[in-house]
């Protein structure tokens, strides 16, 4: 894909404002590169349903809502920038749910971390695919003010894990739209649960044993399902879209759940970073992170 | 896997009978066979029961574990099991130290009410470990102290608190890292399934600070417990100290919360503190050899606390 000048100097404007890419784009996108690889981005917030149990702290299951913040990069790699691409994510969630009694919340805030690669291909009518892997470190803590000496379970893995996309553009009346749908599987990792009845006063005294296991199918289970369709409205698409992330553990006899239903809104577009004092290369080539 | 009992009376009692069964550390000490329990209270059981009716076949069940720290909490009342100190006398009547050893004229300060004894022995009653003191404030009694023969330390009806104040208050009687004792947490559902005892140590107050290095005396009843019954295993274990009063109250297990499906919330033993011996103190410390002793209702009367003029002359008696 290029860009025509005109577009690429509208895109500078854009580009004063995505702090985040600026520093590590300016570096790889000098005028006298001959690839130019902009950062797609998308900054979304999500809103919905939430359903958690943690046998640690109740054996009743909760349900009530959760809201979150996204961001999600995409950017082709250096090394093979038609065929490779990165991805980088950062999610913020918080959520408040209710047992069956309605008489007790329980709270989580957690935030959540990846970076992964994927190869990718063009196919026919529209569609593009890529599959790859990424590493990804889960935080968070459930609250349960009720609780005494067992009030708050904290949560943290870090996981390897099996993604992969599929795209389609398409267009709704003239109005262009790209429609994706990526899940991300962990495969392997290590993540942390407390002993069955062991409290965190005993942890905080320093014993750390058994603490920290390695996660694999049979103990740790987590699927994010991410669905969305970005309206192009120019520079920035318009991002709405749906999350169905369900994620288990089942270690030391205490079974957890948190399982999220959330619709999505935001913004994303295809951002470009020039430095102005030098001249784009006329044989400069700009592949984007989405085909 | 999370619990899916119904919430109607058989439900919420299932629960309950469940999770005490798979989460409660004392069984064996208790010698409680909670299957026979079952079989006891499960007929007593049915879903055109009222909500009061459930709490009572619940709580009496809940009493059968015997243990301080076992409560359940409904919207209308919490159960209790008293037994643990309402079958022992109470050894113990504020009024009378306040009035006629201090005549109303002694400090106080969070849960400390201190003074010095005409005998030249510094007194303090602790009502509660759920209050601490910050190091400075400890600093200044024990300042106000520094010229006392001996400290008493009265933790009678002292029903525990956080033991993390345990430590505040210890640290100022050793002088080198102590071996605390040991805490052990259940590893799964079964009425045997126990961690390794893990050793906790406590490390004397850092330098700067008022540490006391003479003899003290810790005045007990069956009141004395949870944190309290903690803080006596501890102190009973250091050379200088003495345990006069009588046996405390136990509760050396570290509760846990748990609910149920109608909402209502269990509070239980879910880990045990075990002393420095490896011994368990869920059934309370035992006085000093020769130091165990009842309030007398003739010295009483008369405005004598019985142990506390016991433990005056025992420090007397050493000096």
């Amino acid at each position: 894909m290029k860009f025509p000048l005109h577009i690429v100097s509208r895109l500078i404007i854009s580009a004063i404002i995505m702090l985040t890419s600026t520093n590590s784009i300016m570096a790889q996108t000098e005028s006298d590169s001959t690839v130019l690889r902009p950062v797609w981005s998308a900054y979304t917030l999500s809103s919905g349903s939430s359903h958690i149990a943690d046998t640690y702290l109740s054996p009743i299951k909760y349900a009530g809502w959760t809201v979150g913040f996204g961001y999600n990069r995409l950017q082709s790699m250096k090394f093979s920038p038609e065929r490779w691409i990165m991805q980088l994510r950062f999610n913020l969630d918080a959520s408040c749910s209710k047992n069956q009694a309605k008489n007790t919340d329980i709270w989580y805030a957690g935030i959540n971390f990846s970076w992964g690669m994927m190869y990718r291909w063009k196919l026919p009518y529209g569609l593009s695919a890529g599959v790859g892997g990424s590493a990804m470190i889960d935080l968070g803590c459930l609250y349960l003010s009720r609780n005494g000496n067992n009030p708050a379970s904290a949560k943290a893995a870090a996981t390897l894990n099996a993604t992969g996309y599929i795209t389609y553009k398409t267009h709704l009346w003239s109005l262009p739209i790209t429609l994706r749908y990526q899940p991300t599987l962990p495969v392997i990792g290590a993540f942390f649960s407390p002993d069955y009845n062991e409290l965190y006063y005993e942890i905080f005294l320093g014993n750390r044993s058994g603490l920290a296991h390695c996660a694999w199918f049979g103990n740790f289970f987590r699927l994010d399902n991410l669905l969305t369709a970005d309206l192009n409205f120019g520079n920035t698409s318009l991002r709405i879209g749906y999350s169905a992330n369900f994620h288990s553990t089942k270690v030391n006899d205490i079974v957890t759940h948190n399982y999220t239903h959330c619709a999505i809104v935001g913004i994303s577009g295809e951002w470009i970073s020039l430095n102005p004092n030098k001249r784009i290369s006329p044989a400069a080539k700009i592949i984007s992170a989405t085909f | 896997m999370p619990d899916d009992f119904n919430n109607d009376a058989v439900g919420n009692f299932d629960s309950l009978w469940k999770t005490i069964d798979t989460r409660y550390c004392f069984f064996e000490e208790k010698d409680v066979d909670w299957n026979e329990i079952y079989s006891k209270y499960r007929p007593k059981v049915n879903n055109s029961m009222t909500s009061y009716q459930l709490f009572e076949v619940c709580s009496d069940m809940l009493a059968e574990l015997r243990d301080g720290h076992t409560n359940l909490s409904s919207p209308f009342a919490t159960s209790y099991y008293r037994q643990w100190w309402s079958d022992y006398p109470q050894n113990y009547d504020a009024r009378i130290i306040q009035q006629y050893y201090f005549n109303f004229n002694y400090r106080s300060i969070g849960s400390f009410d201190y003074g010095i004894l005409p005998e030249n022995i510094a007194y303090i009653h602790y009502a509660s470990f759920e209050s601490g003191l910050g190091a400075g404030n400890i600093d200044y009694i024990l300042s106000y102290f520094s010229n006392a023969q001996a400290l008493i330390i009265d933790v009678r009806d002292n029903g525990g608190g956080s033991l993390t104040n345990v430590e505040t208050l210890v640290n100022r009687f050793i002088d080198h890292e102590i071996l605390a004792g040991y805490i052990v947490h259940k590893t799964g559902p079964g009425h045997n399934d126990f961690s390794e005892p893990y050793p906790y140590y406590i490390t004397p107050i850092a330098d700067g600070h008022y540490a006391w290095g003479k003899p003290v005396v810790v005045l007990t009843n069956r009141s004395t417990f949870s944190a309290a019954n903690n803080f006596v295993s501890i102190m009973s274990s250091l050379p200088q100290v003495s345990v006069i009063g009588s046996t405390t109250g136990g509760g050396s297990g570290m509760p846990i919360s748990y609910e149920l499906p109608n909402g209502w919330g269990i509070r239980f033993s879910g880990s045990s503190i075990l002393d420095s011996e490896g011994h368990i103190t869920e059934f309370g410390v035992e006085p000093t050899e020769g130091c165990s002793i009842d309030m007398d209702p003739t010295d009483m009367a008369s405005g004598h606390d019985t142990i506390l003029d016991f433990a005056i002359d025992y420090i007397k008696s050493y000096h």
